[in-house]
This record gives C-alpha cells, structure tokens and sequence, in this order.
C-alpha cells in the first residue's frame, strides 16, 4: 500500500512489467528469447538469471543491450534462480520466460491491462501456440481450460494446466502466499499457482501469448524424466491438499481432488506410454505403464485404458496402412 | 532510501513483536523495518498496523521461518538486509556501526557480531556468543559450527544474487545454510562486541529443544549432500574435508550431549531419550570418545545431581 503510492510519481520511469528468464547453457537461444519479451509490451524490465551456467552465457549476456543480467555463482535449479530474479526485479508485474521459449508481440501489455482493470486477480493466464524446434508454429494451440475465476480446485485437481509462458502474475501475490518451492524445480510453477489460486481469482483470455518450443521426441528431453516427474505431483499434490482452503473443505471434496488428480496422471503416462511406442522407445514406454500402475492401480487396470496404447500397436504393425487408426483411440483424454 | 533493512519474521507472538521493531529501529539512523506475519492466527495483524512507519507483509498460509525471510527480502527495499526474530533484539546504534565497517570493507559480503545470551525470563546467562568472532575466509570454521547468531548478521543484497535465497527445505538451518554459502564467495567482517540479544529457548519452554535431535539429523544430511557438495570443499583435499567432519561431527554430538543433560535437567525424560538415541545413532564414535572427555562427564553428572536432589526434596 505505501509502496504503490510513492511509486505513483515515477511512473513513467518504473519499469511496468519485469521478465524472468532462467538461463543454464544455452546462451545460443537466450537473444531470442530477450528480443521477444522486450517486443511484448512498453517498458519491459529483462532479467536473465544465470544459473551458474560454465560456458559463454555470461559473455553473450554482457553483450545483450538494456537486460538485468544477475549471474548465480552457485546453481540454483530453475524455482531458486527465478526465486532470484523476483528479488532483483522491480515492477509490479512478474512473467516467467524460459530460456528456449518466446513472448509473442504486445502480450505482456495485453495481460498487464488487464490485471490492472481487475484488481482482485492474482495472475493473467492466456493460450500458447506449439512449435517445433526451430520456432516454426505447428497450428496447435494449447489454450487454458477454465472460464476464469477461482480455479483453486481445478488447479488442485490439475484439471486446469498453466503454464508460466503463458502467465502474468502480480508481484504482491508473492508476498502473500511466498516465493515458489527451491526444491520443487520443475512443479514449481503448478505449486504456485495453486497457492495464489487459493486467494485470488484467475484471469483467463484465449489469445495466444507466448510460443512454445516443444521438445523434439528425439531429444529425448522429458520422456526419460516424465514418470518421475508425474509421481511427484502426485506426492506434492498431498502437500497441496494442507493448504487452509483445502483443510477447510469437506473430506470428500478433497478425496475427490486426490481421485481426479491420480486419474489424470495415471491418463498422461498412459497416453505417453501410447505415444512412445510406435517411436520403438519401449524402455520409456514400459516405465510408464508402471508408474500408471503403481500411482493409480484401479485405473491403469482397466483395459480400456489402453486403447490408444493397442491402437498405436496395430497402427505400427501396419505401417503401410493409413495414419487414420492411431486418431480412433482418442478416448483417453476424452474421459 | 533507507539503505539497511531488518527483515523480521513473527507468528504468534504480538506481544514480543512491538519490543523487536523497536529495537531494530533505535539500532540505525534510516532503518526499513520490514515485519513477515507468517499466517499467525491471533492479533498480531492489529498490533503491527498499530506500529507506525514499518512494512508489514502478511503470508496466508505458514511458509515457515525461511520461507518468510524470503518474502521479507522480497518486501525490503534496503541494500544492506539483516534479520530479527520476533523474541531477539538489536542493541542501540548496532546496525549503523556494523553497516559502516561494511562501507569500508567493499570486497566483505556479510559482517557479523556478539549476542547477548539470555534467558526465557530476559536475565543474562553466560558470556555474549561467540566468545571469540573469526573474521575473514571463515568458510571452513562455519562448516565446523554456525557461530554468526542470525540476529547479529548484516550482509549485502548483492551476495544474494550470487548464491541464492535461503533454503526454505532445512528449517532450524536455513540462516547457518545462508552464511556457509555466503562465505564461500565472500570474506567475513566482524564487529567483535555485543549487537543483538538471543533468547535462548529451554527445554522446559518446549521451544526449539523438542526438535534438537530432528534437527541435528537434518544438519548432519544437510552437511553431506549440500556443503559438502559446494565447489570449494570438492575441491579441498581429502585430509581437510576429513578435518572438517571430526569438528563438525564432534560439535554435533557435544551438542546432542548437552541437550539431554539439559533435558534431563528439568525432567523431559522422554526428550533426553530422544536426543540420546539421536546421538548414538548419528556420531557414534563421538559419543564412544565422550566418557573420557572429563569436562564433558562432570558436566552431565552435576545436571543428574540436581535433578536428583530436586526430587528429592519434593518426596
């Protein structure tokens, strides 16, 4: 409250929004990333955060015009290197950028409008367009699920998925719920979400924002590590289900958000396990499957579940055939 | 701008709370004082807006102590930041001579200074601690036992975002965590005479004592996989790491000895099982070696003997 007075007579010279951008090793995707977060609104304040990284990336960084660079001595993992660059930043308004994704033109001063219009909501959450490895857009787009509001549930049950590129979040949020989880690097971002969720209402709009650069199947990068990954949301999810607004709902309302929950990861390693086949990674494919079975037995029991696995299977079997068959089993998600 | 900071972080204890802000204000010229209200349940929100000129930043659901730090950092505008606990103190003008000595001192990350020991009731017991404060690259002798009290503490904001943040998973440790970090990279200052008050906590007040076996555990987990993991002791030779477990380790048991005396001391058998048994189980070697620490024996036995005689006189 004193802070957003004596702010008032600078405004013009306050930066508006600050950009976070974790960095380890890759300082050759860095500039473009810088470029399109300062192209996405007025007065954009970029901080890159170094995570300790050993190559040239504090050169390249040096050389980037305009940027907060702060170099981490010490690596810090993805949540304590943003945790950092919320420290050095200054403006009211924070967005993640991760090193390897873009801001599309004018978004952050999309969502910044609106979040100032609203000021009940904690953080502007709009849609993502998917590309390839070399920032070519695939058409897909990934927009968030949820009309808006209080999506504290839906966040919990991970029904809703949001992602930080495609996030503005108010920088008081963090002052009321805290700073995300050091060791939660990876989930962090789900972890805080739900935490400002628990107080604040979501905006939500449909307009892309941010491009993302999806992994190549090939990179091996998330396959490898995604059963891992899925059963810690499942573990933190029960450290999520503590939070006060959680402990003051009925037990059954949170049974119900532990069910969803385990029924959607069991779904996601399944359908990845469906995905991984025909790539031949069986390895990957075989981890999944356990885990499903493991975090959520009754569900990956069901035969049905794997519809998609042996429509994949038959589609490999007959590869001559037309693609048409791998789209029949797409009811998994669907349920 | 105020250029020091006090980042005091408080639950449950208005009325503690009012005591601290004052003393950290009376310890500068332009002191920000920022205070954390991590989800207390009581009146500590209408205490604190009854407190003028500070900066009061409520967290709705309990981050626990280094959690909220964090936010206090956050909150603080300060290029020097320091951190109070709600029952300690500063002592007048501490904070304007520490932040001076760091002024001329441009390549020291992080100075530090004596506590004033004292007790639940606020009478002084002991000497100020540390009796004697190292001063420069004390990187090794803080890996042998944290000897900065958090309240006497004042390091730069830069030194931040070199090593990062403090270490929200190893509570009781996130302060010693912050100095080790700090002086990997940094030399030391030290203002060697009285800046803060600590009240220690006793075994009878349940405060802190409860966990001491919890936390040494944790200390001992945090010791091997994250400071040890830190580059400057990958790097050091075989011998001086090995030097630098049989201090730690030896500190570690002495301290898990010493609480079961304490524990014993005032009747909470069940905590001196518990510290015991930590100590067995954790330095079983330094605890084999303790019979022949003579000082050490006749320390415990003195504590039995008034417990004993205590009981006594109530039959």
């Amino acid at each position: 409250m004193r802070g957003g007075k004596s702010y008032a007579p600078s405004q013009n010279r306050m930066p508006s929004v600050s950009v976070i951008i974790p960095t380890h090793r890759r300082p050759h995707l860095l500039r473009r990333a810088v470029e399109s977060a300062r192209a996405a609104g007025e007065s954009v304040e970029v901080v890159v955060v170094d995570d300790a990284s050993a190559d040239e990336t504090a050169r390249v960084c040096r050389k980037l015009a305009g940027i907060k660079y702060v170099r981490l001595e010490r690596n810090q993992g993805v949540a304590g290197a943003r945790n950092v660059g919320i420290l050095a930043s200054s403006a009211d308004y924070v967005a993640f950028l991760d090193d390897d994704d873009l801001r599309l033109p004018g978004s952050l001063d999309l969502q910044r409008e609106a979040l100032a219009a609203d000021q009940r909501a904690g953080f502007a959450c709009g849609a993502m367009l998917m590309s390839d490895q070399s920032y070519r857009p695939t058409g897909e787009v990934f927009a968030p699920s949820h009309p808006g509001g209080d999506a504290f549930w839906e966040l919990l049950e991970l029904e809703f998925p949001v992602m930080p590129l495609s996030t503005l979040i108010r920088r008081e949020c963090f002052l009321r719920v805290g700073l995300l989880g050091r060791h939660l690097s990876g989930i962090d971002d789900w972890d805080i979400f739900v935490r400002i969720a628990e107080h604040y209402p979501v905006l939500v709009t449909g307009r892309p924002v941010g491009l993302y650069r999806r992994p190549t199947p090939s990179s091996g990068q998330g396959s490898s590590a995604q059963a891992a990954q899925l059963r810690r949301v499942a573990r933190h999810q029960l450290q999520l289900l503590r939070l006060p607004r959680a402990q003051a709902a009925p037990a059954g309302r949170r049974r119900a958000a532990r069910g969803r929950a385990l029924n959607r990861l069991a779904d996601t390693l399944l359908w990845n396990a469906a995905w991984q086949v025909p790539r031949k990674e069986f390895g990957f494919a075989c981890a999944n499957i356990l885990a499903a079975l493991r975090l959520n037995p009754l569900r990956a029991a069901r035969p049905g579940a794997y519809r998609k696995l042996l429509a994949s299977l038959l589609a490999e079997r007959g590869a001559g055939r037309d693609e048409g068959s791998a789209s029949s089993g797409e009811g998994i998600s669907g349920e | 701008m105020p250029s020091v900071s006090v980042v005091i972080t408080t639950h449950d204890r208005p009325h503690l709370l009012r005591r601290a802000v004052e003393s950290a204000r009376a310890a500068g010229e332009s002191v920000e004082v920022v205070v954390v209200d991590d989800a207390s349940t009581d009146e500590t929100a209408e205490v604190c807006a009854s407190i003028p000129n500070i900066r009061y930043v409520r967290i709705e659901s309990n981050r626990r102590v280094a959690g909220a730090r964090n936010v206090g950092l956050l909150a603080c505008a300060g290029e020097y930041l320091s951190f109070l606990d709600d029952d300690d103190l500063r002592l007048p003008g501490s904070l304007d001579s520490q932040v001076a000595l760091l002024e001329s001192q441009p390549e020291a990350g992080m100075v530090y200074g004596q506590a004033l020991v004292v007790d639940q009731t606020g009478a002084q017991s002991g000497r100020p601690y540390p009796a004697s404060c190292p001063r420069g690259d004390v990187f090794w002798q803080l890996l042998r036992q944290n000897f900065v009290p958090c309240g006497s503490a004042v390091f730069r904001r830069s030194c931040l975002y070199r090593v990062g943040l403090l270490d929200d998973t190893v509570p009781g440790l996130d302060d010693w965590d912050l100095w080790i970090r700090i002086a990997e990279l940094y030399p030391v200052a030290t203002l060697e005479k009285p800046v803060s008050v600590w009240r220690r906590s006793s075994p009878a007040s349940g405060q802190g004592t409860s966990q001491a076996a919890a936390l040494v555990a944790r200390c001992r987990r945090q010791w091997l996989e994250r400071w040890m993991m830190l580059p400057r002791a990958l790097d050091a030779t075989r011998p001086a790491r090995r030097e630098a477990w049989r201090h730690f380790s030896a500190n570690m048991a002495n301290h898990l000895v010493c609480e079961t005396g304490r524990a014993l001391a005032c009747g909470r058998f069940g905590q001196a099982a518990l510290s015991a048994s930590a100590a067995l189980r954790l330095f079983p070697l330094e605890v084999a070696r303790a019979p022949f620490d003579r000082a050490r024996v006749r320390a415990v036995l003195g504590r039995l003997q008034d417990k004993w005689s205590a009981l006594e006189a109530r039959s």
